[in-house]
């Protein structure tokens, strides 16, 4: 390749968001109210990423995310030790990093902050929807804890293609069934009001995301890749919250005062990209490195597998709805299609697949999406080695180079010289 | 009839296979211990296990991430290189992340007229068993579709009585290993159930049958060496076993995909044939993907104590999640029942017999 990217001598820093300070503020008091929930009477319930987070609040009780910490401890670099120290009770390198820095949370009773960790859980809450990993690890945990444990049967519905009513049947069944050992465990009565009241506000946080997820699409592009899973948490974390709506108001708002002042994040937007899948937690930064090229995240599935539209009218329905229907769960041509509309409208240029090491689930399929975007649209895409989670065996300057090289096919095949 | 007559018979399997075509017959490859297979062979089609190799990886890792099991990468390494372009049909039952994605991958790239995606629970309570019926009579209609022939109860009773059978005859087999000189070795026994996954069964009870008068009385083979179990997940290196069998120790009994976990448990057939299956399927197979730790430490400590165990090898394909997880606690489990433990990682790809025999001498010096 004849030109080499110019690119600045200090490292690019986006234009910090105003909602940040609020989101800092929300981080906050959760972790007060997580530290406080037992003394206040508040079930500590540990639960997955797609496990139905508003019975949790419906009960007054206060989830927490394994996998959510285990991004912090990565981002506060303490995740390598934790690692190792899950490891040396005899689990595999190879599980998903979240489990096994949560293993070394939970055999050392050693947290982000050099402190504690979380409380123990009074309820351990799972589902089979996502990954297989989800209940395994929360068996694993149920066996230390020796607290009771529920875990959803979303194990069946192979991919959307297949998922047929009987399948929501089953899982509004099954919502049913958690409800009533949550009632048992818990010694609360779940009241209809309380109910859904959550489900309002989770679908209220949901839409008001999807409307930022749409504004992503304006050239240039208002907010980062960064920003987008930052601000993830409170869609992950407090949906079914008044404070999730509320903060995602003032997000929303913000955001538009951008796009209506055409202010992008990069300056000089040259190259619209798409970011598959997980977040590098140790290495956010890498994010960033793209920029410096003029090149932004506009769009990606994984956020917005945390929203979805939910309707008060039938609690238990649409969240069988919503539980069984996220994007994660869709066969490899599922996806593609789900990225191809994507492409079109956010005016993308090309494709960054994290092929997260410790991920089987979602990260087997992603050659053949790459596959599939190559050969319908002709969609450009890198694909580099990482794991979301523990720092060990990452080459940082091995993905730069590749970053580099990447860059300069877009550029060549976007504004080709004469 | 000699056990190196089912090495012979698996080794020519893809060969075996073009022959039933040849001749009329459907073939349908499956994945995993939880495929109905009594269905598809009550449907009038020879269903046959689709495995992989050793052999290295040539055309799969342009699909497939290489942190995937040794398994799933070969498997369709060998179909992209038209090794299974005799099948008519596959079958993905949904139990690990492995056979939920490599569902996508294979329609995608493997061209095949069938393809089914079989949900199936991960409980297997009464709700559970009710939902899996339903998915079952799907699949049925499915088949019937695709055949253009009613299945009807009655097939699928004789479908369950014949694979029953098979079950009974493998059990039979087992059997023998209880006795203090067995007089097949592991890697001999493992010959014969392997071929079992990839011929109809009648024809396989027609080998078993001709196969155990001789070797019920027949004096031991394996006479004073030291009693192990292998317990994990699929392999295909037989010459895993025969190092066992170097090293002064033999395999008596097993808790593996392709071993007990698949030939054990039988059907009921005093019940309605689909709920039979349903709870014959959802109830019995204790893989990790399924069942929780605790059920499988109870199954191990029995089988160990009816076949007079001195030890496990708790064998792990490297990248199989659910049996990694459980790994560690049955391990520990194991030991306080007072057993020798030997935890290995697997891979088919890559094998190193060396460093595997090694590490087998020094478990069998310590338990012999």
């Amino acid at each position: 390749m004849e030109t080499k990217q110019e690119k600045p001598a200090t490292p690019f820093k986006p234009p910090r968001l105003a909602a940040s300070a609020a989101l800092g503020t929300l981080n906050e008091i959760y972790y007060r109210d997580l530290a406080n929930a037992k003394q206040q009477g508040r079930p500590v319930v540990w639960i997955t990423s797609m496990t139905p987070i508003e019975l949790v609040y419906a009960f007054d009780g206060i989830p927490f995310f394994p996998e959510n910490y285990a991004a912090l401890c990565s981002s506060r670099k303490v995740a390598e030790d934790l690692c190792k120290a899950g490891e040396a009770r005899g689990y595999s390198q190879d599980l998903c990093a979240y489990a096994l820095c949560t293993f070394g949370v939970m055999f050392e009773k050693r947290g982000a902050f050099g402190d504690e960790g979380p409380p123990a859980p009074d309820i351990l809450l799972a589902t089979q929807g996502a990954c297989m990993t989800h209940p395994k690890w929360w068996e694993a945990m149920q066996r230390h804890y020796k607290c009771p444990m529920i875990i959803i049967d979303a194990a069946y519905t192979v991919d959307s293609d297949t998922l047929s009513p009987h399948h929501r049947e089953y899982y509004a069944s099954e919502l049913k069934e958690t409800v009533r050992l949550m009632e048992k465990y818990t010694n609360k009565k779940l009241g209809a009001d309380k109910l859904r009241e959550v489900v309002t506000f989770s679908d209220q946080a949901s839409a008001l995301w999807d409307e930022i997820d749409e504004m992503r699409a304006a050239v240039p592009t208002p907010i980062s890749q960064i920003d987008v899973f930052t601000c993830l948490f409170a869609l992950v974390t407090l949906k079914g919250t008044k404070e999730a709506v509320e903060f995602y108001k003032q997000l929303r708002d913000e955001v538009k005062m951008r796009v209506d002042n055409k202010v992008g994040f990069v300056p000089n937007e040259k190259f619209r990209l798409v970011w598959d899948m997980f977040p590098i937690y140790h290495n956010m930064r890498l994010l960033n490195y793209f920029a410096e090229f003029g090149a932004a995240f506009v769009t990606d599935l994984y956020g917005n597998a945390f929203s979805g539209r939910l309707n008060v009218a039938d609690p238990y329905g649409s969240l069988a709805d919503r539980y069984l229907s996220f994007f994660m769960r869709a066969a490899s041509w599922g996806k593609a299609e789900l990225y191809k509309k994507r492409i079109k409208k956010y005016h993308v240029d090309g494709i960054v697949f994290h092929s997260n090491r410790c991920c089987r689930c979602f990260t087997a399929e992603q050659p053949d999406i790459g596959n599939i975007l190559r050969d319908e649209l002709g969609l450009s895409s890198l694909m580099f080695e990482g794991n979301m989670v523990d720092p060990r065996g990452y080459d940082d300057t091995q993905v730069k180079a590749k970053i580099e090289s990447f860059i300069e096919m877009l550029e060549a095949r976007k504004y080709p010289k004469k | 009839m000699k056990h190196s007559e089912f090495a012979e018979t698996y080794r020519n399997r893809h060969k075996l296979a073009e022959g039933w075509k040849k001749s009329g017959k459907k073939v349908f490859g499956y994945f995993c211990n939880y495929t109905p297979e009594e269905i598809i062979y009550a449907a009038g089609i020879i269903p046959v296990r689709i495995r992989g190799g050793s052999e290295n990886i040539e055309l799969a890792d342009t699909h497939l991430p290489s942190i995937c099991c040794s398994y799933m990468r070969s498997a369709l390494d060998q179909a992209l290189k038209g090794k299974y372009n005799y099948l008519d049909g596959a079958v993905f039952p949904k139990s690990c992340d492995m056979t939920r994605a490599l569902y996508s991958i294979w329609k995608r790239n493997i061209k095949i007229s069938y393809y089914w995606n079989l949900p199936i629970p991960g409980k297997s309570n009464d709700a559970a068993v009710d939902f899996y019926i339903g998915e079952l009579r799907l699949f049925e209609e499915s088949l019937e579709k695709y055949t253009g022939k009613k299945m009807g109860d009655d097939s699928l009773k004789q479908a369950i009585k014949l694979y029953n059978e098979n079950r009974a005859l493998v059990r039979e087999l087992y059997n023998l290993s209880l006795r203090d000189d067995p007089p097949l070795s592991g890697s001999e026994m493992f010959e014969v159930l392997r071929a079992g996954l990839v011929i109809p069964k009648e024809e396989h009870n027609a080998m078993l049958r001709k196969l155990l008068p001789a070797l019920s009385s027949a004096k031991g083979s394996q006479d004073g060496k030291v009693r192990l179990m292998i317990a994990g997940n699929t392999f295909e290196t037989v010459e895993l076993l025969q190092a066992i069998e170097e090293s002064g120790a033999n395999v008596v009994v097993d808790d593996v995909d392709i071993g007990s976990r698949y030939y054990f448990s039988s059907v009921n057939e005093n019940e309605e044939p689909l709920r039979a299956l349903s709870e014959r399927y959802l109830r019995k197979v204790l893989c990790p993907c399924k069942h929780n730790a605790q059920h499988r430490v109870y199954h191990i400590l029995k089988l160990a104590k009816d076949y007079q165990v001195q030890g496990v090898i708790l064998l792990t394909q490297k990248y199989c999640d659910t049996h990694l997880y459980d790994r560690p606690w049955l391990e520990s489990k194991l030991k306080e029942e007072g057993l020798p433990v030997l935890v290995v990682d697997h891979s088919d790809i890559g094998w190193v017999g060396g460093k595997f025999k090694t590490m087998v001498q020094a478990f069998v010096e310590m338990v012999g």
